[in-house]
């Protein structure tokens, strides 16, 4: 061992002694085990007794298909979004409970019933998941499903590294999953402080499980990155010149620049605090040389763009959303696409506003913080376009708009709380205060809601019917409750000077406010509440609410909108060509909305493979070997995945041909079936829907046994 | 069936929290309550800031909400469904943040070296107080307390600050174990305290009172009762307890320090007085954290159990 460890090692089992220290009966801990003990039962019971394991195996876990790996990114993002919020209920119930000298504490805190061990690993892990886990996870999963259909692709450019992307995003949540019941989680925030991640103040696995689960996950999303920049240079449709690339396309490949650009800093950073603590070098502690501001600086150089990955994806959704309920095209396009890319550029020389408190010099400081106010132009840029879309429009408001109106909303407050914390002078006063908490959650609450309202505005696309309208607005309206009850009440709290991260609350005079901050997380939970209701009405009434038509919104105006609802795996029965910038309302226009062509060809398509899904597992397990340190276990699965790499790049039979005929009679039994020339004997699956009720009986798979 | 829609009052109902902002008792805001040059001089540019935005964000917000409720479909006004382009509208959506961001990036520079905590302009550049002689203290943050040297004095308090008012006091500040954030938000600005390093802030009091000062940054179980009293005191009252001060303290060299900054978590707040500091005692801390000398491991599960006797060991 080349660092002191605390607690005990052996060659075999590795650290894992340490377990037998942990308390595990602390009824959180135990409560939290038993949800997700009877979570999975069910779910696996349900596979199990409906028959449906062949069907999981061939439909979704070896899947290539874009639509679906994206229907799945968004699950784990949800999935982990609810985790991420319970972290949230325990932080707003302790620190109104812990209010006062006099508050008591139950459980071995001091005050209310999370000592700082246990608050301190939520909060971080809160943070981490959220941004990681869920945002990233989600915006990624809509770039896979919305973006090649809208560039008239078939699929992505390299399809099973997208499988491979995904997977690898579902380990890294699996290791964060199994640090909650084995072992602990990092304590020291979601940015792993320097030098507190140091192994001498961090004795634990909890930052080697935040450590390797972020390098995995990174891994993941910097190859989908990859593959979404190559799509979009490579798979457009003829005729779709960059001047008519829709803009959430656009988006897309501005946010991925970033993402491919910024996620190696990360890798990079998170790999030398990994040799400090497993090695002993010096890089970014205290002492012999080492330099902690380092870190610093190399993460917030990813840090800052990432915040930009996960909004501009987000604007995009409201470039979409808004020019539809509208009815107009989106003003100044050109300025748009501009605007996405300067933010993405500007992003990279902004990183140490988060650190303004160091104590730079004011050069340095100054510098940093009139370039930080430069991201503010196109902004604003943004803002006032999308209000000059609405501008002489004829404006509807199903929920999507709601939620793309709230979103313009919060990103208005957002950006001006943001343009404060850029001024080095007001940033002294409320730097690491809930103020700052306050400012970030507004602006990913922004991407929250344009997530929704994206969700609402391309649900009948991908599975054939609309969400329902009524409990969709009491979703809206308890959120937005939620969301009020809990920001407005922590900007005040910044402009008391309440901190961030604090486990007790010294100040009798803070607790009404948390108090109500407490209410809110009391709508967010009624509203998710409101969210599984409206699934659940909109599946029980899926025959009611079903779209037939390509375009659901009847004012849509991209290419996805121009073939079948929902999509067949195949995207589309030809290629289609593009004339103009908002194809679909130029077609509608010109009365040229018959989807089916004159002549057929044969498609390409790729091939499933279980590969992803093996490496990833290994990637797992390596990962959990490298946290409780145990050698030899990492060292043989890391050998499995590069056997399972060597074994699939000798793989010749990746693809296959659907020919013509066949395309034909698929195509002519969408339409029949559309049109309800074909009874609905058997009703489209609801999960069926990103391949089409079609391909939900006819996969590729399939198509390969027959051959 | 035609389903009912949500009543208007109700949906206004989500607003309510908005009314906090006005009609709140302002004593409690710290932020609003400078009690010295620098935090005025932070407090100044964030009215300022805020203004100058104000001047383009609430016409853009009167004008969305405008363009929202005259624009309804039901509304039948003006449809112009080509409408996307304009190079007058252009020139404006860029040219009025470009000017807005213009006049901004001015005030801040201004502001960084008012507030500059290396040589902050309000105190420095001050007539008022080019004659005053400042005092100096040494600030050491330990896992989870803090030491706060007077060298000139040779005197320590652990975990209180006591300062003279209309003096300005220069701070050199330095970590012994992670990065804390010396912040007293009536009185002055953050600025990060990092181990191995040194940083500088400076401050004066106007007003003779006790402020809140504590770390805002985490730094570990402990960080949650990492606060200081500030007692901003009379010329005479500071001499006067500076002198008590030395009467009943202990002797402080760098052994004692270094038992001091074992992990403690100040549950109790407790304050401990110490005469006869050491000289020099700053730079040995700061050169000591460098060889790595001086530097305490944290038990694995310190504060998993605060009623365990391990804790009871590490906290006071
Ligand atoms: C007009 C645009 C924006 C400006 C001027 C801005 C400015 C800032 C500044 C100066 C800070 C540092 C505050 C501090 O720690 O003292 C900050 C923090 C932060 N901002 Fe923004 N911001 C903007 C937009 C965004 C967006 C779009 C996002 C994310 C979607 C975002 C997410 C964050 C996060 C996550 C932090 C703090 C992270 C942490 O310390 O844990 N910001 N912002
Ligand atoms: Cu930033």
């Amino acid at each position: 061992m080349l660092v002191d460890l605390q607690g005990p090692w052996n060659p075999i089992f590795g650290r894992l002694g340490l377990l037998l220290e942990v308390h595990y009966n602390n009824p959180i801990i135990f409560f939290a085990f038993m949800m997700v003990v009877i979570g999975g039962t069910a779910a696996l019971s349900w596979v199990t007794f409906t028959g449906r394991w062949g069907w999981l195996w061939r439909e979704w876990l070896t899947t290539v298909d874009h639509k679906k790996l994206g229907i799945m990114y968004i699950l784990v993002g949800l999935v982990m979004m609810l985790r991420g919020f319970v972290d949230a209920l325990m932080m707003r119930t302790q620190q109104a409970m812990a209010v006062g000298p006099d508050s008591p504490g139950v459980l071995g805190a001091a005050h209310g019933y999370l000592p700082p061990y246990h608050f301190d690993q939520v909060f971080t892990a809160h943070g981490m998941i959220m941004i990681l886990l869920a945002a990233t996870p989600i915006l990624v999963g809509f770039m896979n499903l919305i973006m090649p259909i809208q560039i008239g692709a078939r699929d992505m450019a390299y399809p099973y590294l997208n499988a491979l992307g995904l997977w690898l995003t579902v380990a890294a949540a699996s290791l964060v999953m199994i640090a909650l019941f084995v072992g602990d989680f990092s304590h020291a925030g979601w940015v792993g402080l320097t030098p507190l991640t140091e192994l001498p103040y961090s004795p634990g696995v909890g930052v080697d499980y935040y450590l390797w689960s972020i390098q995995i996950g990174s891994i993941g999303t910097t190859i989908g990155a990859v593959n979404l920049i190559a799509t979009i240079i490579k798979m457009r449709a003829p005729g779709m010149t960059w001047g008519r690339l829709p803009i959430f396309t656009w988006t897309t490949l501005a946010s991925n620049i970033i993402a491919l650009t910024s996620f190696p800093v990360l890798g990079v950073a998170l790999a030398l605090l990994t040799l400090d603590r497993y090695i002993g070098t010096h890089f970014f502690t205290a002492d012999l040389g080492g330099n902690l501001m380092m870190y610093t600086n190399l993460f917030w150089i990813w840090g800052h763009p990432e915040v930009y990955f996960v909004v501009i994806p987000a604007f995009g959704f409201l470039s979409e959303i808004i020019p539809t309920f509208s009815e107009k095209p989106l003003f100044g396009y050109v300025t748009m696409v501009l605007a996405s890319m300067a933010i993405a550029g500007v992003s990279w020389t902004v990183w140490l506003h988060h650190f303004f408190t160091m104590g730079a010099s004011p050069g340095v400081n100054s510098y940093f913080s009139i370039a930080t106010m430069l991201v503010g132009i196109p902004t604003g840029v943004k803002v006032f376009n999308w209000a000059f879309t609405m501008w002489r429009g004829k404006l509807r408001f199903p929920t999507p708009m709601l939620w793309a109106i709230g979103s313009l909303f919060l990103l208005i407050t957002g950006g001006m709380t943001g343009m404060m914390l850029a001024v080095p002078a007001i940033n002294y006063l409320v730097h690491n205060s809930v103020f700052v908490i306050a400012h970030f959650h507004n602006m990913f609450l922004l991407i929250v809601y344009a997530a929704f309202g994206a969700t609402v505005y391309w649900w009948p696309k991908v599975f054939g019917f609309k969400l329902d309208e009524y409990w969709g607005k009491v979703f809206f309206w308890l959120f937005t409750a939620g969301t009020l009850f809990v920001f407005v009440p922590m900007y005040t709290l910044g402009f008391m000077g309440m901190t961030r991260r604090l486990d007790y609350i010294p100040h009798t005079s803070w607790e009404p406010l948390l108090l109500l901050e407490v209410i809110g997380t009391g709508f967010y939970l009624l509203s998710i509440l409101a969210f599984v209701i409206q699934l659940g009405v909109s599946i029980y009434n899926r025959e009611k609410n079903r779209v037939v038509a390509s375009d659901a919104w009847g004012t849509s105006r991209s290419v996805e909108w121009m073939t079948h609802t929902p999509p067949p795996f195949y995207n589309f029965a030809v290629t289609p060509v593009i004339h103009a910038r908002d194809e679909w309302a130029w077609r509608r226009e010109h009365g040229l909305t018959n989807l089916m062509p004159e002549k057929f060809l044969d498609i390409h398509m790729p091939k499933n493979t279980a590969v992803p899904l093996i490496i990833s597992f290994f990637t797992l397990v390596c990962g959990f070997a490298l946290v409780w340190r145990i050698w030899w276990l990492a060292a043989a699965t890391f050998a499995a995945i590069i056997i399972a790499m060597i074994i699939r790049s000798f793989d010749k039979d990746t693809d296959y041909i659907i020919p013509a005929a066949e395309v034909e009679r698929m195509e002519k039994e969408i339409v029949a079936r559309a049109e309800g020339r074909i009874p609905a004997g058997e009703p489209a699956p609801v999960g069926g829907g990103a391949g089409g009720a079609y391909a939900s009986k006819r996969t590729p798979t399939q198509r390969r046994d027959n051959d | 069936m035609k389903r009912k829609k949500i009543p208007m009052f109700l949906r206004f109902f989500a607003l309510i929290p908005l009314l906090l902002l006005g009609g709140c008792n302002t004593e409690h805001f710290w932020l609003f309550n400078p009690k010295g040059p620098v935090a005025a001089a932070n407090l100044y540019y964030m009215v300022v800031d805020v203004v100058i935005m104000s001047i383009v964000i609430v016409p853009t917000v009167i004008f969305t909400i405008w363009v929202i409720s005259r624009y309804r479909a039901s509304k039948k006004a003006h449809h112009d469904p080509k409408f996307s382009h304009s190079n007058g509208l252009e020139v404006l959506v860029w040219g009025i943040p470009i000017i807005i961001v213009g006049v901004l990036a001015f005030f801040s520079y201004e502001g960084t070296h008012a507030v500059n905590p290396w040589n902050p302009t309000v105190i420095t550049k001050n007539p008022k107080y080019a004659d005053t002689k400042p005092l100096e203290v040494d600030v050491v943050t330990t896992d989870w307390q803090w030491m706060f040297i007077y060298p000139k004095q040779h005197i320590a308090v652990a975990n209180e600050l006591v300062i003279p008012v209309h003096t300005p006091v220069h701070f050199r500040l330095t970590s012994t174990s992670v990065t804390n954030n010396f912040y007293i938000p009536q009185l002055v600005g953050q600025v990060y305290v990092m181990p191995g390093m040194r940083s500088k802030q400076s401050l004066v009091a106007t007003h003779t009172g006790e402020y809140h000062g504590f770390s805002a940054a985490l730094s570990g179980g402990g960080f949650s009762w990492m606060d200081f009293k500030t007692k901003a005191v009379s010329e005479a009252d500071f001499n006067a307890w500076v002198e008590k001060v030395k009467q009943q303290g202990r002797r402080l060299a760098y052994p004692k320090f270094a038992a001091f900054a074992k992990p403690t978590v100040n549950l109790a707040g407790k304050v401990h007085y110490f005469s006869d500091v050491q000289p020099g005692l700053f730079a040995e801390v700061i050169k000591n954290v460098r060889d790595g000398k001086l530097q305490y491991a944290t038990p694995m599960f310190l504060t998993e159990n605060m009623d365990s006797k391990e804790f009871k060991q590490h906290s006071n």
